[in-house]
């Protein structure tokens, strides 16, 4: 009898285990990546809650890595077919016709590698403008990402409050921004600040003072490859000049240590009077403090107010599919559904991206600061810039070579640095 | 002479032995240095399914003399030295030092060993984050100490030469621990009966240090110099932590990492480029060969004085 018993009760969970066994057989563990933007992988978080609730058949396993590491596990973990979903950047500057022996940025070689999907007749591509999809999705007349959004990254955020205490009007002309940071250090408040210690923070808020004087970007890289325009002519020394005044005067000391995610949370504080950086820090520092009152406008770098109505920026991140994906059905049902235009519309709200989606509207307080530049936004230098072989480590117009955060002190030699590092590889591109 | 595992079969024995531990170093060591090689005549990418050419020396060409990039590369060979000399003479002495003073009678010496040696268990991003905490300009604990004096650093994020020291430091901070361990094993080894002699002849701490003691090391000194000189000439995790890519520090080990996986170039998306970064890798094992081969020939030929 006992045997009987103990006989059943193993039949039985057999039983159940075999019955159980197809339900979790046929769960897919969708992989997506992502960089590290707080709003954004806070909002990402809340929507594969809401998906998987939705779809109990699908678990989105989110790998988040700090943007400067995205490339790198990108192509690690796509040799490794480890993954499904990729959040993307910069698919934007290809080489053009008079960029000889250059090496294709890596969207490109990954293409050409065929390890990204063509998702060209996915109905949820509908959803973005033409313009986008053509401009930052198309290779070879097949669609690979949908782009996310645009971002401004050429404007100051300013603190309202300090500059009606301190009796200093919003900056349209260069002189008014020096004036405003003399008055602003004069009384002890730090003018800018930035996020140093990532590097790039320093030299992408300056951006906007090389838009307000090279209106035409794009012109501004052919000019560059064609040896029309040079980084130590007398318009570009103006422009290392006033660089030189925004990493000594402007940039508060200290900001070297300051991580990039970390800045928006001090000048969110209060401590300091501007922060010069894109438009995607809005809704971390709204996060950090709601009652803080701040307005957005583009750098003032040119002397003719005109010059500075300009918002310079990119096609920010997108996504984009493995072409070996074994999960393509589950990848485009995510696709699908983050498309849709009311999960885009709450995506933009969070991350604060200028919409690519037509029927979006950037409804937020960083909307309402940048609607009188959306129809001047331009895409920027560093979207077309492709550096040519043999260039030297200086053949950028990036302000941070000046001190604190590099060596030089004196704009004439490193405009003529500048200038012979990018030669050397135009050189050899000539060659 | 020759060992006898016995006749037909049995010979094969220690073969067989041998063989699962010859297989896992062609595996994970020499096959990955031979594709390595082969892959520095090449312009591939990195990326599967994308063609692979065969380039002959141009990679070898543009990393020596293409262009200002190549004096750049050049000059991070020059900084590695540097770095490889800063590094192998700070950490050898203090870790020499530290095992003398651990190794006398001290009242919680266990302790001081284990705190001495714990930065060397935690992994470079770890000893990153610690001291990028530690450095921080605006208010972080050196920051505030030096207020005190009314003298301020931007540490990390200060010019080259400064920033690059800081890195030296903290190498050192991290890997002091092994020189330390290996030099206090080394000490241990050394019989009392030596220094009762010396002792008993007058001999004076100096005295004893440099005939009983630096002598009797000559293994562990070897040993550490080696470690030291190669695991410097290689160093790259905590310039990527503490630094990132930035123009005046970089060494080349770091290069080679940021041109594998496209993080150098001036554009927001730079190429994978691993033909390139596989060729700087064999210049850089050539460098840490020459000098590594060097250093042990001056070290043999140090020990075989000794022991004459």
């Amino acid at each position: 009898m006992r045997k009987t018993v103990l006989l059943s009760v193993v039949a039985l969970l057999v039983l159940s285990v075999a019955l159980i066994q197809p339900a979790v057989a046929q769960t897919t563990t969708l992989r997506v990546l992502v960089h590290q933007n707080p709003p954004m992988v806070e909002f990402m978080e809340a929507f594969n809650q809401q998906f998987q609730e939705r779809h109990p058949e699908i678990v989105v396993d989110m790998s988040v890595v700090n943007a400067g590491d995205l490339s790198t596990v990108t192509q690690t973990r796509l040799s490794a077919n480890d993954i499904d979903v990729i959040d993307m950047f910069g698919f934007s500057n290809a080489a053009q016709p008079y960029m000889t022996d250059v090496d294709p940025p890596n969207w490109q070689q990954l293409i050409d590698a065929g390890l990204l999907m063509d998702i060209t007749d996915q109905p949820f591509v509908a959803n973005y403008d033409d313009a986008t999809i053509r401009d930052a999705g198309t290779y070879n007349d097949k669609v690979y990402q949908i782009n996310l959004g645009r971002v401004s990254y050429s404007g100051i955020f300013y603190n309202q409050d300090l500059f009606t205490a301190n009796n200093v009007i919003v900056p349209t002309t260069w002189s008014e921004l020096v004036q405003a940071c003399e008055t602003f250090v004069a009384a002890n408040i730090p003018c800018m600040t930035a996020g140093g210690k990532d590097g790039w923070p320093i030299f992408v808020g300056a951006y906007g003072l090389i838009g307000s004087l090279y209106a035409d970007q794009a012109g501004l890289v052919e000019g560059l490859w064609t040896g029309t325009i040079t980084w130590n002519d007398e318009k570009a020394l103006e422009m290392w000049s006033r660089m030189q005044i925004y990493t000594r005067d402007m940039i508060e000391s200290g900001a070297s240590g300051i991580a990039g995610d970390a800045a928006p949370g001090r000048f969110a504080s209060g401590a300091v009077a501007m922060f010069p950086g894109g438009t995607w820090y809005a809704p971390a520092i709204e996060s950090a403090e709601p009652e803080f009152e701040w307005g957005y406008i583009p750098f003032p770098g040119s002397e003719n107010a005109e010059d500075n109505q300009y918002l310079f920026g990119k096609y920010d991140q997108g996504w984009a599919v493995a072409a070996n994906t074994p999960n393509a059905e589950a990848a485009m049902t995510y696709l699908a559904e983050f498309s849709a235009p009311e999960n885009y519309q709450l995506f933009v709200n969070a991350v604060g991206f200028i919409p690519t989606q037509p029927t979006a509207q950037l409804d937020t307080h960083l909307g309402e600061e940048v609607a009188p530049y959306l129809a001047n936004f331009r895409v920027g230098y560093e979207q077309y810039w492709v550096a040519p072989r043999g260039v030297g480590q200086y053949a950028n117009p990036w302000a941070s070579y000046f001190q604190p955060f590099g060596t030089f002190d004196d704009p004439q030699a490193l405009a003529d640095t500048v200038q012979a590092d990018l030669q050397s590889g135009l050189d050899v591109a000539g060659s | 002479m020759t060992y006898h595992f016995g006749r037909g079969r049995s010979r094969w024995l220690p073969y067989l032995l041998l063989l699962p531990g010859v297989i896992a170093y062609f595996v994970i060591a020499l096959g990955p240095s031979m594709a390595t090689t082969v892959y520095s005549f090449t312009d591939a990418t990195g990326l599967p399914g994308a063609p692979v050419n065969w380039v002959g020396l141009d990679n070898y060409d543009e990393f020596l003399f293409l262009g200002q990039a190549a004096r750049d590369n050049l000059n991070a060979v020059g900084r590695t030295l540097v770095f490889c000399f800063f590094v192998t003479t700070i950490q050898f002495t203090l870790g020499l030092l530290v095992a003398i003073i651990l190794n006398q009678k001290l009242r919680g010496r266990n302790f001081f060993r284990t705190l001495y040696f714990m930065p060397v268990i935690l992994g470079a991003v770890i000893q990153g984050l610690i001291w990028s905490l530690f450095l921080y300009p605006l208010g972080g604990p050196l920051a505030k100490f030096l207020a005190v004096f009314g003298a301020r650093s931007e540490f990390l994020g200060a010019q080259p030469t400064e920033a690059f020291a800081w890195v030296i430091v903290v190498q050192i901070w991290a890997n002091m621990g092994t020189t330390m361990i290996i030099f206090l094993a080394g000490l241990q080894t050394i019989s009392k009966e030596y220094y009762e002699a010396a002792s008993s002849d007058g001999a004076n701490r100096w005295q004893v240090f440099a005939n009983v003691t630096w002598p009797l090391l000559t293994p562990s000194v070897n040993t550490n110099l080696l470690l030291n000189v190669i695991g410097s000439l290689q160093a790259w995790q905590l310039f990527l932590v503490l630094l990132g890519y930035r123009n005046g520090t970089q060494v080349l080990g770091y290069l080679i990492y940021a041109t594998g996986f496209g993080q150098t170039s001036g554009s927001v998306t730079s190429s994978f480029r691993q033909g390139y970064a596989a060729a700087a890798s064999i210049i850089m094992f050539i460098l840490v060969l020459v000098i590594g081969m060097s250093v042990q020939y001056v070290l043999r030929r140090r020990e075989a004085r000794i022991l004459e």
